[in-house]
């Protein structure tokens, strides 16, 4: 048994997760501007690469940051799983994936297959260097719980999408297109939306929901069955979407059911929760199960339309659900770490975590967050407010970007100063303990 | 008879249970928080005690491990002591802000701490003293707090 999760000493080291953290606002950023300077109509096609550079500047830029940032500093905890060689391995993955993203957005609405073919190669590696380190650091974990089967199905999800991404990618910057461009490229997004992010949210949920709010623990059933049942939805929906398309409703259904059925547990877990605190994450986790819910009869119903209002479906699900959890999950992580790794190094008088985040500016980034959602999906219909809410949502990131680095700041101050305490007493290895 | 695992993970539940209330009462009136608040102190710091004066005193002599996750197990409960302390001085002063502030580093940090001694620590010491587990559980039951 791997113990080393269980000291300040071993956690990795706050950098890890916060580079991730701190850039993710920032790809936010650049993703509303690109929006701010696109046309609304050449949006509504998902294939436009207007779209597709925005659509991954998000999904890449921001939530594959923060997931994969949280991953390092949660790992340890929910799973007793160690990294090897976390720092490094860590600073790797974002080197490439930082300048994947960069060279992707460049190479794509630059048109130049340089570029996009670099973009690939860095993004590819970006995301296989960190998520192998992490398969091998679950290699030593024997006490496998619902939420480790989760994490380990949703990064075998992500193995797949990756490999997938990549070559789509590369098609661009080679020019040539295979028969199965589009297929591939439909079942990259169903799974990753579904199988990587939303496994990944759900095994997390089984343990953040009742830890951070004293929420009822999730049944035996849902934390045993749930997760091979949408698996099985997900395999189901590709080899339909291959083989018998008309039927792929049929696991659309399938799928949608398990993720409705969640989002309304999420919902009525929240409203059963025994600590009575009500702050800007709780207003996250509800908007993510209210937009979750109308996100999966959308994407069923929208299967009726010949998937033209696919946008809305994406706009309801990647934005409304998985964005949304990962910025109320923003809120609580950070102050924590920075919280923890000073107690840890001997700082005891120091803000506690509710001083560390300005609660009024987190409410505003809230509200303006939730109205830019609602506006793009107003500006699908009326594209002429799409510039309205490109600002708000740019201003969301930029007050979002905000108030994490200023805990960090915080951080930055305090370390400078002289410990409250020596702790170098509580420096224990615990390397060699199985 | 419950094995050292469940008995401690529910005792963890348990001390949710009474966290839970001392929010509730602090959220509702600064004024009659006292009560809540030193029932789940002491509660807390009679878990506390079960396995730093019990199980953990066992499984390091079973074990020889003396300074593994027992210490680093130990080194948490004292920042959670300290900020029990902490809230003790704004339930003193009523001061909601400090209150919840310290109350929220609390249970996140209690969370995590429970949730790395379910996971690894009361497994493995499930393991090692799986023959004494009733002679255990029956030590920490009948503990008195000191």
């Amino acid at each position: 048994m791997d113990l080393n999760g269980l000291s300040a000493d071993q956690a990795p080291p706050i950098s890890a997760p916060t580079i991730f953290f701190l850039t993710a606002p920032i790809f936010g950023i650049i993703a509303g501007i690109l929006i701010l300077l696109s046309d609304a109509s050449i949006l509504s096609n998902r294939y436009s690469i207007d779209t597709m550079v925005i659509t991954h500047v998000l999904t890449i830029g921001f939530l594959s940051f923060v997931m994969l940032g949280a991953l390092t500093q949660m790992l340890p905890v929910l799973a007793g799983v160690r990294i090897p060689k976390v720092d490094i391995v860590t600073k790797i993955s974002y080197f490439f994936l930082l300048f994947g993203t960069i060279f992707m957005i460049f190479g794509m609405i630059g048109n130049s297959p340089k570029f996009t073919l670099a973009s690939s190669l860095f993004l590819g590696l970006g995301f296989l260097v960190l998520i192998i380190a992490i398969f091998i650091g679950f290699r030593k974990v024997e006490n496998i719980t619902a939420s480790v089967r989760a994490l380990l199905t949703s990064l075998t999800f992500a193995l797949a999408i990756i490999l997938m991404g990549t070559y789509l990618l590369a098609s661009y910057g080679t020019g040539t297109f295979s028969s199965l461009h589009l297929l591939l490229a439909n079942i990259h997004s169903v799974w990753a939306i579904f199988g990587f992010a939303g496994v990944l949210i759900i095994g997390v949920s089984f343990h953040v929901l009742p830890m951070f709010y004293v929420a009822p623990r999730f049944k035996r059933f849902c934390k045993q069955k749930v997760v091979w049942l949408i698996v099985i939805g997900l395999i189901l929906w590709m080899f339909l979407n291959i083989f018998f398309d008309a039927y792929s409703v049929i696991a659309k259904i399938w799928i949608a059911t398990f993720f409705w059925a969640f989002a309304t547990t999420i919902y009525i877990k929240l409203n059963k929760r025994r600590r009575p605190v009500s702050d800007v994450t709780v207003w996250y986790w509800r908007s993510a199960a209210i937009f979750m819910t109308l996100g999966t009869f959308a994407w069923v119903i929208d299967d009726f339309f010949d998937g033209e209002y696919i946008t809305i479906v994406s706009l309801l699900i990647g934005g409304g659900f998985i964005f949304t959890i990962m910025i109320g999950m923003l809120y609580k992580i950070v102050p924590f770490l920075v919280w923890f790794h000073l107690n840890a190094k001997g700082y005891m008088s120091i803000p506690t975590m509710t001083e560390m985040i300005n609660k009024k500016l987190a409410r505003i980034q809230f509200i303006l967050f939730i109205i830019s959602l609602i506006g793009f999906i107003i500006s699908f219909f009326i594209p002429s407010l799409l510039t309205i809410f490109a600002i708000t949502f740019i201003l969301s990131m930029i007050i979002l970007e905000y108030n994490i680095l200023a805990p960090m700041l915080l951080y930055r101050k305090i370390i400078k100063t002289k410990p409250d305490f020596d702790m170098s007493v509580f420096s224990i290895s615990v390397d060699g303990i199985e | 008879m419950s094995t050292i695992k469940e008995y401690l993970s529910a005792d963890h539940e348990r001390c949710d249970g009474f966290f839970a209330s001392m929010e509730d009462a602090a959220a509702k009136d600064m004024n009659n928080v006292s009560e809540a608040f030193e029932k789940f102190a002491y509660e807390t710091e009679r878990h506390f005690q079960m396995e730093e004066r019990v199980m953990f005193v066992e499984f390091e002599q079973k074990t020889g491990m003396t300074q593994g996750p027992t210490a680093m197990m130990k080194h948490e409960h004292a920042q959670m002591r300290n900020l029990l302390k902490e809230m003790a001085i704004a339930v003193e002063s009523k001061d909601k802000n400090k209150f919840f502030g310290n109350s929220e580093t609390l249970m996140i940090l209690m969370q995590q701490h429970n949730m790395k001694e379910e996971q690894m620590l009361y497994t493995m010491a499930q393991q090692h003293l799986s023959a004494e587990s009733g002679r255990i559980v029956d030590m920490m039951q009948s503990m008195v707090v000191e």
